[in-house]
């Protein structure tokens, strides 16, 4: 068990350093969904079932669709300009 | 007439709080114009002054952002390594309050989920204030996003009409298929998982998420025309307003009769907690709505 | 040297908070893009719920719900869980807030990117 905590730490921080250095947002926004859904596992880990499916619905779900919604609206998406 | 600046100040109030006139519109006196010392500067110069700051602030702003996190965070981490070691027995964070929840919450509040119940009946001004939280976010993003006039923003409604066309006419075969299938088990699980919260894992906040990710799936394969008809503007509002009128009432009702106690007859925990999922739904319908097309 | 490790091993989940709190933190001041800075905004958020829920940790303890099995002595604290769960869906409110207000800048100014949005915003002031 503290093996799997030690890889799950390990990969939160791998996904935190790596997020914002990616240089396309889509990029950025699929990593950051990454870290949401490692961090799910980990709640879960420590016994608090809650947090584990409301971290799961929110961060994975609605704020990856927020994210992907402005990525569009500020044409930061390939092929969705309109020229 | 004796009245009359009295009602002159009443209307100058109302009018100020309508947003129609500046407080100091009427003022008596005009600020005196000081005698400059040096000629003031002419505007390519000013606006030359200014780039030259910001330029020289860009210049030191990473090297301090990066003293100011490696300072902080050297201070966290030496604060943070005193703490007792991690799932130790006998830290000071075990104390009889956590004791008296965990044995006391099936009896007080009738609920099985000690997180639950906890966060509805002992700890629910909390929950209220979150509720209120996401009242007001809604009501901010409405404020920035929402498209007032139909026929001022020419081309934004255009675009909008043309894609609801193409929409219409070739429709997303994978998506639609798709969401006939998930919608009606994203519905009923969101409705098992809000209302079973008390015996077991989840209560209002993830019930609340997953309803409203069931409605944004449905919303997103089917248009906007389908859901409205059925979850248009005014039901939205009254669902969301409800919601938290409910809560909001229930736990007014309970603090000003003495706050002595817990509010746990007949159920009412179940109805706070339908209550905190509806306006949590509405919260996360809302958002997507407003991003995508600029009106729920 | 030893006794460094052995007490960062002992609260190895607050340690990692405090490095994603760190790295948010850091990605949030010096990111050029404003949707990187909302990122890393979330980023520092999760951290602060990490440290805290990891407070509430028992050894060898189970999840708060009284069954019908009775009263098991070795559950966990129910206290910072049920702080943390509110504090998710705040954060969440606002991203969906921030994610707005980017939104309009870009339909007014055309760019998310913060030394192109400080000069345009510097040349209407003149």
């Amino acid at each position: 068990m503290i093996a799997l905590e030690y890889i799950l730490l390990a990969g939160l921080l791998a996904t935190a350093v790596a997020a914002p250095l990616c240089r396309r947002l889509l990029n950025t926004v699929i990593v950051y969904l990454a870290f949401s859904v490692i961090m799910a596992v980990l709640w879960s880990l420590l016994q608090s079932p809650d947090l584990a499916i409301t971290e799961a619905a929110v961060g994975a779900g609605i704020s990856g669709i927020l994210f992907f919604l402005t990525l569009r609206r500020i044409h930061a998406l390939k092929g969705t300009r309109d020229d | 007439m004796t009245d009359a600046p009295g009602k002159g100040a009443l209307r100058r109030l109302t009018d100020w709080v309508n947003g129609e006139r500046e407080p100091k519109d009427q003022t008596l006196f005009v600020m005196e114009k000081r005698r400059l010392s040096r000629p003031e500067p002419t505007e390519t110069e000013h606006a030359q002054r200014e780039r030259s700051r910001l330029h020289r602030f860009l210049r030191w702003y990473p090297a301090a952002a990066v003293l100011i996190c490696l300072v902080l965070s050297g201070a966290l981490l030496c604060a943070v390594l005193a703490l007792p070691a991690f799932g130790d027995d006998d830290a000071p964070i075990h104390n009889e309050v956590a004791e008296h929840y965990l044995e006391y919450t099936r009896e007080e509040t009738g609920a099985a989920n000690a997180v639950t119940g906890m966060i509805l009946t002992y700890r629910g001004f909390d929950t209220l204030g979150e509720s209120c939280v996401l009242f007001l976010a809604v009501s901010c993003v409405m404020l920035l996003l929402r498209r007032e006039d139909r026929g001022a923003d020419d081309r934004e409604e255009q675009k909008l009409l043309q894609e609801d066309a193409i929409a219409r006419e070739r429709p997303d075969r994978i998506l639609q298929s798709v969401a006939r299938i998930l919608t009606p088990f994203l519905l009923l699980f969101a409705l098992y998982v809000l209302l079973g919260g008390e015996n077991s894992p989840g209560g209002g906040f993830s019930g609340g998420t997953i309803l409203g990710c069931g409605l944004i799936l449905y919303a997103a394969a089917f248009g906007h025309d389908a859901i409205s008809r059925w979850f248009s503007q005014r039901v939205y509002a009254a669902v969301r307003t409800f919601g938290l009128l409910l809560y909001a009432g229930l736990y007014g009702y309970y603090i000003f009769l003495g706050a002595n106690g817990l509010p746990c007859a007949f159920r009412l925990s179940l109805a706070i907690d339908l209550a905190v999922g509806l306006v949590v739904a509405c919260t996360v319908y809302g958002f997507f709505s407003l991003f995508q097309r600029g009106e729920i | 040297m030893q006794n460094f490790l052995h007490a960062v091993l002992n609260n190895r989940f607050a340690v990692a908070a405090v490095l994603l709190f760190g790295i948010g933190f850091l990605n949030m001041l010096l990111q050029q893009n404003l949707v990187k800075k909302v990122v890393g905004f979330n980023i520092m958020d999760s951290a602060v719920f990490l440290l805290l829920a990891s407070l509430g940790y028992i050894e060898g303890g189970v999840a708060p719900i009284v069954g019908e099995a009775g009263y098991n002595p070795l559950y966990i604290n129910p206290i910072p869980s049920g702080l943390v769960l509110t504090g998710i869906v705040v954060s969440v409110s606002i991203t969906a807030f921030s994610l707005a207000l980017i939104q309009r800048i870009y339909r007014r100014y055309g760019t998310v990117v913060l030394s192109e949005l400080l000069e345009a915003a510097g040349r209407e002031e003149d």
